[in-house]
């Protein structure tokens, strides 16, 4: 990602889109949207002073809404560029509202409330999508009941649950304990300030609380509105505490999940939805129940999957080094439903194909291995760009020319021509890069040859 | 970088400054990076360790192994291993090792000497050459005969980083030097004698019916 | 040797990686001890030293701290040394008095549950570095033209083909070099590709006349590449013809030899008749199926996944799948059963195919490696792990799946080119994820089932890649060399005894007549920096740059005092 920001050759449009296209190839006239930040790139120095301040909280979409961010934020810390950027749909200033908390604070003077999107137009040769794929949704899987039992995950939620940098800070907490844990922190914060009036009203009476409480009780201070106040600040706190206490006790037995059970197939391989394999999500399993591993040696994981296609350099042998170190049992069998057990435990009703029995487990998270969605950019992508898509909305293209789009000039990587892995996408990268690279060559010559 | 960057002098002042155990992990034989470096790497140790060993260090501190960059499984092994050999061995010059400290310093430093001087090194870039190509005759060694060499070789020039040191500290005469040493008085007298043809010592008059010698300055 | 009067001021800069290190060592106790070093005159932490913010960060602490050495003690120079040797050059430092301590992959990481034990071998990490720091001294890069904008191609299948034409029509010489009298490797063998079951034949043609009409590319059948001297942009190739030997200049070289697939001699009663091989079952549906064949079981992962080749050959699974489908298209009343483990159908294309062939009347028969399929005359006897029995199948023909296996010559193309190889045989890139078609080696690349065995669709894109990578020095038309590489430091002490040069493997060292008599010279560009030499010289006259004796030393006496 740096070494793009840094490269020489390169003009990074970030926080851009592509309006509109003409020309052909040799030849592209390329209209790009540069959406407004509300923050000038060349002045922001990424330092984050702003986001410290800033008082909106808004749902992180990058941790996959498992943790928080502010209404400016940047996208993930390692981001590139590192400059800020302010979400108009949650700024108070843009709302309309009194703020600009961030404009005071920045010492470099880069917010500006006033910035507008801009079009630029650029000339290009040739054009590579990459745009990408998109989460399958496991919650059109009535059955598996996701977002109902808080502790069936997908795959990418429980990566950031795993990562160092995500909202976990890498323990594999589940997210019920975690709704608890903020919960109790939401009942602590307003214990806190409740307590800071009542000792107010007690350092301005000169009077303990549970005193006065008694006394208000049988009927003093009738007429005084002041302490009625007083009287309703005390019996709010005494009852926060009272609620804050069974449930800490409660999370006092919290521990990472170590039973876990990872679904394939979900969204793949399913008439329903997707026909195809996406090709990549049994590695992606097996990887996260390693780490998982790594992190608490005591995880146990079952793969529950129709077959295990561990096809890339090495993956067989990682996956059986996963079943061998890493207390993995892959199971041959597609689940029929998860339902919710006590303590928020999801409970995996599967058919175990080998055995030819129906069974019932209980883990304290279930993962479920999402397919990869043709990406909604990808759809808009192609028809603004004006190439073809095959059946499920991916990019086509022919298994012997396999970068090449419908439109001469425009090439494709990655998963917008089907689910690919790292090493397949790199390769593809650069397949794709080699043949817009003979376009601008060939382009060049012409042009060469007509100066001439 | 490579594991043949391990230099058989740095290994040795590394132990003289009190190091308890050193592992060089490479790459397997045939897998090097740098094609040969790890091969250059285990003759380097292997004599290493027996020049260190003469010095009275316990050979098992140090140690070659091998694994690839694809198995930390067997790398965690192989460290937790040497780790827990280490621990048995206990700190360097004690109950683990043949000399005690902190004679074994001295010794060590005798040994970072001759490692650093021309003749050990000299034997052990020629190792390949000679097993595989043979000398300026034409004569090409075998492992056995090759390691019988060095073991003398390391006898003698240990002895003569003795003298030298032992020099260091004075003009002596050999029978002073043979008695301190511990080295039969005939071999002093070699040693010094070549240590003349070479300008490293001389003369430095006649105590009595003794020839007294001197580091040349 | 540093400049004595210089005043050596060093900015040590803790990363937190977010919490990879600041979760599990103490940074600020780090921070506090880091002050304590000599020569350290700035000390600060960061939450990504490698973010943006943190780069600012060590570019405005050179200027306005004055600092001419900087340390990061942060994740591996693996990833990250490139990025903060550059973010130094670009403050005006120059990026070889840059030092990185590996306080991530090689402490907190591993001491995730001893905060205090990692936090102090942090600090010898770091004690270390600083000591290294203070003799660091600025070096050049070495830049070296490429001399001749000519690629070698080895291997003219299909991988090789795509990539000499990209090549090619990007303006470039390309010498392609077959070891077969014909081009076009495995093609030639196959009869129809998948999914679109294009004429495997007819695509070969094609891409042969392209070849033979493309003004750029020479190509050379019956040849093989003997021997190859040089470096990036430099190289001299020798290359057996059966006209005679060439030498030929060339700037970068592309790997594209391919695989072959394994015969299984003495499995499942193999003959090359009744029971052959996908190849052998290729070249049967080439010349059309005798009507009489009715049953047909084909056996998946035979010499594969198991203790001797523990690898999934990744298309087997895909090509038994496409030759039933053919099979079924050829003689309808043909029964096809596949008798598999798992069925790698993964993709999309895969997939669809899978369940065409389900739809076609393809059977498929889970076996268990444990109870494996039992080849009789006339049948073949298998358990069926899903329904937990033993059946027998009526078998006119048995076609194993065997998979690719690496050249039998690899290991000698390894050598010439001194490239690696995998515990498989196959060609080793130089990251299997983010670096698939590059040899760890620069200028040599790779491409096809020499990497890993690849479809039709995986192998053009392969081959396009590589074509890519490999055009980058051709179009840039030179190189620049990391000057950590050996140098003559003591020319004096040098006596020229060649002890150095028999040890180099990259032929980097030469005996050269000087005015001072025999001296070693250092050929910088093919020099790889591995520092053999300088561990053997006895006069200590050879180093290496940013790791000379007296920095490993100041390390060490660091760590032990």
């Amino acid at each position: 990602m740096l070494d793009v920001g840094r490269h020489p050759n390169i003009d990074l449009l970030a926080y851009s889109e592509v309006e509109k296209l003409e020309g052909r190839s040799g030849d592209f006239k390329v209209t790009v949207r540069r959406k407004a930040r509300y923050v000038e790139e060349d002045k922001c120095t990424g330092c984050g002073a702003c986001k410290e301040k800033c008082p909106t909280v808004v749902p992180d979409a990058f941790n996959v809404g498992l943790g928080d961010r502010k209404a400016i934020y940047s996208w993930f810390a390692q981001g590139i560029p590192s400059t800020h950027t302010i979400d108009p749909e949650h700024c108070r200033q843009l709302k309309g509202k009194k703020c600009g908390v961030c404009a005071k604070t920045c010492l470099a003077e880069a917010i500006n409330f006033d910035q507008k999107d801009r079009l630029v137009e650029i000339g290009v040769g040739a054009i590579i999508v990459a745009t990408g794929y998109d989460v399958f949704d496991p919650s059109q899987i009535f059955e598996y009941r996701y977002k109902e039992i808080p502790n069936v995950v997908t795959s990418i939620e429980f990566e950031r649950l795993l990562s160092a940098s995500g909202p976990t800070a890498g323990h594999a907490g589940r997210p019920s304990d975690l709704a608890v844990e903020a919960e109790i922190e939401a009942l602590e914060k307003k214990a806190g300030r409740l307590q800071r009036a009542i000792t107010k009203f007690e350092d301005k009476y000169v009077e303990s609380s549970s005193a006065f409480s008694k006394k208000y009780q049988d009927g003093e201070y009738k007429d005084d509105k002041d302490r009625k106040r007083w009287a309703d600040k005390y019996a709010e706190h005494l009852a926060i505490l009272e609620t804050i206490e069974p449930i800490k006790k409660k999370a006092e037995g919290f521990t990472v999940a170590k039973r876990l059970a990872f679904i394939q197939c979900v969204g793949s391989r399913d008439f329903r939805f997707y026909p195809f394999c996406s090709g990549y999500c049994c590695m992606h399993s097996i990887k996260e129940a390693i780490i998982a591993h790594e992190h608490e040696t005591e995880t146990t994981s079952t793969i529950f999957g129709m077959d295990i296609r561990a096809v890339g350099k090495g993956f067989e042998q990682y996956k059986i080094r996963g079943g061998n170190n890493s207390n993995i049992t892959y199971i041959r069998g597609r689940v029929a439903e998860i339902m919710e057990g006590p303590d928020n435990n999801p409970v995996v009703t599967y058919e175990d194909t080998r055995e030819r029995r129906v069974k019932s487990e209980e883990f304290d998270m279930v993962i479920l291995a999402t397919a990869c969605a043709p990406g909604r950019g990808t759809i808009e992508t192609a028809n603004l760009l004006g190439i073809e898509l095959d059946r499920y909305d991916f990019v086509k293209t022919d298994p012997l020319s396999p970068v090449d789009t419908t439109t001469p000039g425009i090439f494709v990587c990655g998963c917008s021509v089907a689910p690919l892995d790292v090493p397949e996408s790199v390769s593809q990268a650069s397949s794709a890069s080699e043949r817009a690279a003979e376009v601008v060559f060939q382009s060049d010559l012409k042009k060469e040859k007509a100066v001439a | 970088m490579c594991t043949g960057r391990l230099d058989p002098a740095i290994v040795a002042g590394a132990f003289r400054q009190g190091l308890d155990g050193l592992l060089t992990v490479g790459c397997y034989f045939g897998d090097c990076h740098y094609i040969t470096g790890n091969v250059q790497a285990k003759a380097k140790i292997d004599i290493t360790r027996k020049v260190l060993k003469h010095a009275g260090l316990n050979e098992e501190r140090l140690a070659f192994r091998q694994c690839s960059s694809g198995e930390a499984s067997v790398f965690v092994d192989l460290v937790s291993q040497f780790d827990e050999k280490i621990h048995s061995l206990g700190p360097l010059g004690g109950a683990g090792d043949r000399v005690k400290a902190p004679e074994i310093f001295k010794k060590l430093e005798t040994a970072e000497a001759a490692l650093t001087s021309e003749k050990i090194r000299w034997v052990i870039g020629k190792r390949t050459p000679f097993l595989e190509t043979g000398n300026i005759y034409g004569e090409i060694f075998t492992e056995h005969e090759f390691n019988r060499a060095v073991e003398m070789i390391i006898v003698e020039e240990t002895q003569v980083q003795e003298i030298l040191g032992g020099l260091k500290e004075g003009a002596r005469s050999v029978k002073d030097l043979a008695k301190r040493l511990d080295i039969p008085p005939e071999r002093v007298f070699r040693y010094i004698t070549a240590l003349q043809r070479k300008n490293l010592v001389a003369l430095q008059g006649v105590n009595g019916r003794s020839p007294v010698f001197q580091l040349t300055a | 040797m540093p400049d004595k009067r210089e005043n050596i001021r060093i900015g040590v800069f803790i990363c937190h990686c977010g919490s990879n290190i600041a979760g599990y060592l103490d940074v600020e106790e780090l921070e506090a001890f880091a002050k304590t070093l000599p020569n350290v005159a700035f000390v600060v932490r960061n939450l990504y030293t490698c973010s943006e913010g943190g780069i600012n960060e060590i570019k405005n602490a050179i200027d306005e701290q004055n600092l001419n050495r900087v340390v990061v003690a942060s994740c591996t120079p693996r990833t990250h040394e490139p990025l903060f040797r550059s973010s130094c050059a670009e403050a005006g430092l120059n990026p070889y008095l840059f030092e990185m301590v590996n306080i991530r992959d090689q402490c907190s990481w591993v001491h995730m549950r001893e905060r205090e034990k990692g936090t102090s071998k942090a600090k010898d990490l770091i004690r270390m570095g600083v000591a290294k720091a203070a003799l660091l001294e600025p070096q050049e890069p070495i830049i070296s033209e490429v001399h001749a904008a000519r690629a070698l191609v080895i291997g003219g299948g299909i991988a090789g083909m795509t990539a000499s034409i990209a090549l090619g029509d990007r303006g470039y010489e390309v010498v392609l070099v077959e070891k077969e009298e014909r081009l076009g490797g495995m093609l030639n063998r196959l009869n129809m590709l998948g999914p679109t079951m294009t004429d495997a034949g007819d695509m070969v043609k094609e891409k042969i006349e392209t070849i033979t009409d493309h003004p750029n590319i020479t190509v050379f059948t019956r040849a093989t590449v003997t021997d190859v001297d040089g470096f990036i942009g430099n190289y001299e190739v020798d290359i057996e013809t059966k006209s005679g030997n060439e030498k030929v200049d060339i700037g970068v070289i592309i790997v594209a030899t391919g695989g072959r697939l394994f015969v299984p001699e003495g499995l499942y009663g193999y003959d090359g008749r009744r029971v052959i091989t996908q190849l052998e079952v290729e070249e049967v549906l080439g010349r059309g199926l005798d009507p009489a064949v009715k049953n047909i079981v084909m056996i998946q992962c035979v010499g594969s996944r198991n203790e001797e080749r523990p690898y999934c050959a990744r298309i087997c699974c895909q090509t038994a799948v496409k030759n039933a489908i053919l099979i079924t298209e050829q003689n309808p009343d043909a029964k096809v059963s596949i008798l598999y483990r798992d069925m790698q159908m993964y993709g999309v294309e895969n997939e669809e195919m899978f369940r065409d062939s389900k739809v076609k009347g393809v059977r498929f028969i889970k076996y268990d490696p444990a109870r494996p399929p039992r080849v009789e005359e006339g049948k073949v006897s298998v358990f069926h792990s899903l329904l937990g029995r033993e059946m027998d199948l009526l078998a006119d023909l048995v076609v194993l799946s065997t998979p690719v296996v690496p050249q039998e010559d690899a290991d000698v193309t390894s050598k010439i080119l001194t490239v690696p190889v995998d515990e498989n045989g196959f060609f080793l890139e130089g990251h299997v994820k983010l670096r698939p078609l590059d040899f760890a080696t620069d200028g040599v690349f790779l491409c096809g089932s020499a990497r890993f065995p690849a479809n039709i669709r995986e192998t053009v894109a392969q081959g396009l890649g590589a074509a890519s990578r490999a055009s980058i020095p051709l179009s840039k038309g030179f190189v620049v060399v990391e000057p950590i590489i050996s140098v003559l430091a003591d020319e004096d002490a040098c006596r020229g005894c060649g002890l150095c040069v028999a040890l180099c493997p990259y032929s980097a060292l030469e005996v050269r007549d000087t005015e001072k008599g025999r001296k070693v010279h250092v050929i910088d560009v093919s020099c790889k920096g591995c520092g053999v030499c300088a561990a053997t010289c006895y006069q200590h006259a050879l180093s290496i740059n940013s790791f000379t004796d007296q920095q490993i030393n100041a390390q060490i006496a660091a760590f032990l005092n």
